[in-house]
């Protein structure tokens, strides 16, 4: 299928910005991270078009449904959000260092759906359950929230790598990466998308729930894992916004929080439960 | 990198020593708490223990971290249903702990609901300790004249203009009237102050937070009191008034009869359940009063009770396909559809059958039927018959063959096969009252509207100077704001192109 094909380039691309941003840091050269950001522009490009002919395509197949709907869908659609709120920070704040923290993550997602020979890239029918117009509201909130979260990870490690930076070091490296104020409030702004973002994903999880169910909540694995998620961003707020906790500790609460992210996506699948048809 | 600059210099503004504008995060250092979201209130020397402990911070924090550990374990141990397999191979003393722990139904123990209590507590006596403050800081309006503000101030926040010191304040008053609330004046010689304000009920956006989460917990709990959880199967063509309660497994009558008129399932290509479906008649004394179609995603609510599809399959229905044969002189075999319960005479006429048992799978020997002969005189014949009869025999214990219940042939001259069950699709329905679930919907719309103001709006204050001096009116803007200092310079900004533009400057 074509969709499939332009994904798996898309995967080569992401890593060719990757490695852009990562050299211009490494040799400060300005020129090696403009490049990363065309070539991550235009995975990004490819991407969306790929993810709409994916759309089109369930539909000539008969089956027609957004594609979201398992995990190869899932992990693209990670990866696609990752990189535009990615693209938006980055023209946002008119630096380039970002990318060599965040594009490697847009990058695994999309490699280990491509590459990985437990996930079918095929097109599935939906089972009656997904059938719903809560689907795409889900989805959509859940993964712009875990694409938050992610660069805020990106972020927080960036934060913790500038802390070893000093005059006597002189790294080339650790100098570019932006000043720990700039960082700590960059992170801080992503944890507050991402939480509200999640808020959303649980309460659209909960009304479809509702409504495929019978329950708005039933300590489904992934629900828990998602409400541990909340719980631990829920902590990172009260503990900055109350308490003014800044800089290390948040970083370090983040990292924490991302873990969190990672589990309710990929370990939850080893739990039994009702989102069983996301593995 | 020096594009970076920019955004370092918007950022600047939260480190306090380079503090361009004034913003209320400057005082976050200096303060334990810091006042952007909720002060507490001064008055911490109040002598009651339990509202010490339940108003800080620390305690939410801590039971945040808390819940999140337990939930954490509450994936890993098995619970309800799944939990027996997982007891099993505990050891006794294990077993014992978990228990007692409630381990196997964590998420419903008094321990985990009085966390939970806790935090709603922690919650409540938190939001009343800081309101005052919040209210003070929402309801006054400070001294127009403070200088304050003003401190740092970076130069193209000021400007001249030609004219008088009454005709520009004039103007200036009227372009802040339009824009902000609560405007203050003050005229002290040769300066005017004046002072105005958007964004004051952003400072209860995490009280609206608060407010959700009480609501979320009071609509799960009404939904527990008042509502039940519980499921029926009903084959199709059938008709039933009592579904099976989840968590007791006790029958509850319902005040109406529900009957499945027709299941249908759609599959894909591959196997895959592509639809499946039940047309539903609800009855109130023996009247059809409403018919509707269940799907997966659509329920359907009558008299408060709602319905939802949730499983399908397939079970023996009433009617048996039967063999008879009869071994006289002259042998015949009769092949009948019997229905369950009803008597019917024997094809010699020497009495009557009837199945009085039905079986899909017995002891995992196949289907099976128990059949009773009522011979016109002596007692009644009571056997089984298995639909594999053959590979029954081999499976049956010695003692079991030798006895008559497990011999088709146990009433003479008859022999009897059993050529199969017709069976017939159930549809498997979630039968819910949940008087909560509102209240649930209310909590989470207002969650969403509440962090939304949380994080978004900030209460901006602004400050804005005139002072005549020789050179003409010197105008001047300041401001803080409780949050986004970024937002706050943006407003500021557009605040000095306007107020030049009103005197004909470009700015």
């Amino acid at each position: 299928m074509l969709n499939s094909i332009i994904f798996s380039y898309t995967t080569f691309v992401y890593f060719a910005a990757f490695m852009f941003y990562l050299l211009a840091m490494v040799m400060n050269r300005e020129i090696l991270a403009r490049i990363g950001t065309v070539a991550s522009l235009i995975g990004l490009l490819a991407q969306t078009v790929a993810i709409i002919l994916r759309w089109v395509e369930s539909y000539t197949l008969g089956v027609g449904h957004a594609p979201f709907s398992n995990l190869y869908e899932s992990l693209v659609f990670f990866a696609w959000t990752i990189m535009l709120l990615y693209m938006i920070v980055e023209w946002r704040t008119k630096n380039r260092t970002f990318g060599t923290f965040v594009t490697p993550l847009a990058f695994l997602a999309m490699a280990y759906a491509s590459f990985s020979p437990n996930i079918s890239s095929q097109i599935q029918p939906l089972i009656p359950a997904l059938k719903s117009n809560w689907l795409i509201s889900h989805v959509i909130t859940c993964f712009f929230g875990y694409a938050a979260f992610a660069l805020s990870f990106g972020f927080s490690l960036m934060y913790l790598l500038k802390r070893l930076d000093n005059q006597k070091r002189n790294n080339i490296f650790l100098q570019l990466i932006p000043g720990r104020s700039i960082l700590d409030d960059l992170n801080y702004q992503m944890i507050v998308v991402g939480f509200l973002m999640l808020t959303l994903g649980i309460i659209t999880g909960s009304v479809w729930a509702h409504s495929a169910w019978g329950t708005y909540w039933s300590w489904d694995p992934k629900e828990t894992w998602s409400l541990i998620t909340w719980l631990i961003y829920a902590s990172v707020i009260h503990s900055r916004m109350v308490r003014g906790w800044k800089g290390k500790k948040i970083a370090i609460l983040s990292i924490i929080g991302f873990a969190c992210v990672l589990f309710t996506y990929f370990g939850v699948n080893y739990l039994a439960g009702l989102h069983s048809y996301a593995k | 990198m020096k594009d970076a600059n920019i955004l370092n210099r918007n950022l600047e503004l939260q480190v306090p020593e380079i503090c361009v504008i004034k913003t209320e995060r400057c005082y976050q250092n200096h303060m334990k708490e810091n006042p952007t979201v909720m002060t507490k209130s001064k008055s911490q020397s109040r002598p009651n223990v339990i509202w010490g402990f339940f108003s800080t911070v620390k305690l939410t924090i801590v039971l945040l971290i808390i819940l999140a550990i337990v939930s954490i374990l509450g994936t890993l141990v098995p619970q309800e249903q799944g939990a027996a397999e997982f007891a099993r191979r505990l050891n006794p003393a294990m077993l014992q702990i978990f228990t007692s722990l409630d381990l196997f139904d964590m998420y419903h123990s008094i321990w985990f609901r009085v966390l939970i209590g806790c935090l709603a507590m922690n919650l409540i006596i938190c939001s009343i300790d800081r309101f005052p403050a919040t209210w003070k800081r929402f309801s006054t309006r400070p001294e127009p004249d403070r200088t304050k503000p003003f401190d740092n101030l970076p130069p193209e926040q000021s400007f001249l203009v030609q004219g008088t010191l009454e005709e520009t304040a004039n103007r200036v008053n009227k372009l802040l009237q339009s824009r902000y609330k609560k405007i203050r004046k003050k005229e002290v010689d040769a300066n005017r102050f004046f002072y105005g304000e958007k964004g004051g009920y952003s400072n209860f956006g995490v009280y609206l937070v608060h407010l959700s989460v009480l609501l979320i917990l009071v609509g799960s709990l009404a939904g527990s009191f008042f509502g039940f959880d519980a499921y029926v199967n009903i084959l199709e063509g059938e008709q039933i008034d009592t579904v099976m309660l989840r968590k007791t497994m006790n029958p509850l009558k319902l005040e109406f009869t529900v009957r499945c008129d027709k299941f249908t399932v759609e599959f894909y290509e591959n196997g895959a359940p592509k639809e499946y479906r039940s047309d539903l008649s609800f009855i109130v004394g023996g009247k059809v009063v409403e018919k509707k179609n269940l799907l997966v995603n659509h329920p359907a609510e009558f008299m408060g009770v709602t319905f939802y599809q949730a499983s399908y399959g397939s079970a023996p229905g009433k009617t048996v396909r039967l063999k008879i044969s009869r071994s006289t002189a002259e042998p015949t075999v009769t092949d009948m559809k019997v229905e369950a319960g009803k008597p019917i005479a024997l094809p010699g006429g020497e009495g009557k059958f009837k199945v009085i048992d039905v079986r899909e799978d017995i002891m995992k020997m196949g289907q099976a039927v128990l059949i009773s002969v009522q011979p016109d005189q002596g007692k009644p014949v009571d056997f089984w018959v298995f639909k594999q009869g053959k590979m029954a025999l081999k499976m049956l214990p010695e003692p079991m063959l030798k006895s008559p219940k497990f011999n088709p042939s146990a009433f003479k001259p008859y022999t009897f096969f059993l050529d199969g069950l017709e069976t017939k699709f159930y549809t498997g329905l979630q039968v819910n009252r949940d008087p909560g679930v509102s209240i649930v919907w209310i909590g989470c719309f207002l969650m969403i509207a509440g962090l939304f103001v949380t994080f978004f709006l900030s209460h901006n204050r602004i400050w804005v100077h005139l002072l005549k001096t020789d050179k003409g009116v010197k105008i001047s803007a300041a401001g803080t704001a409780n949050r986004n200092p970024v937002g706050l310079e943006r407003e500021l900004e557009h605040l000095t192109r306007d107020l030049k533009g009103l005197f004909g400057k470009k700015g």
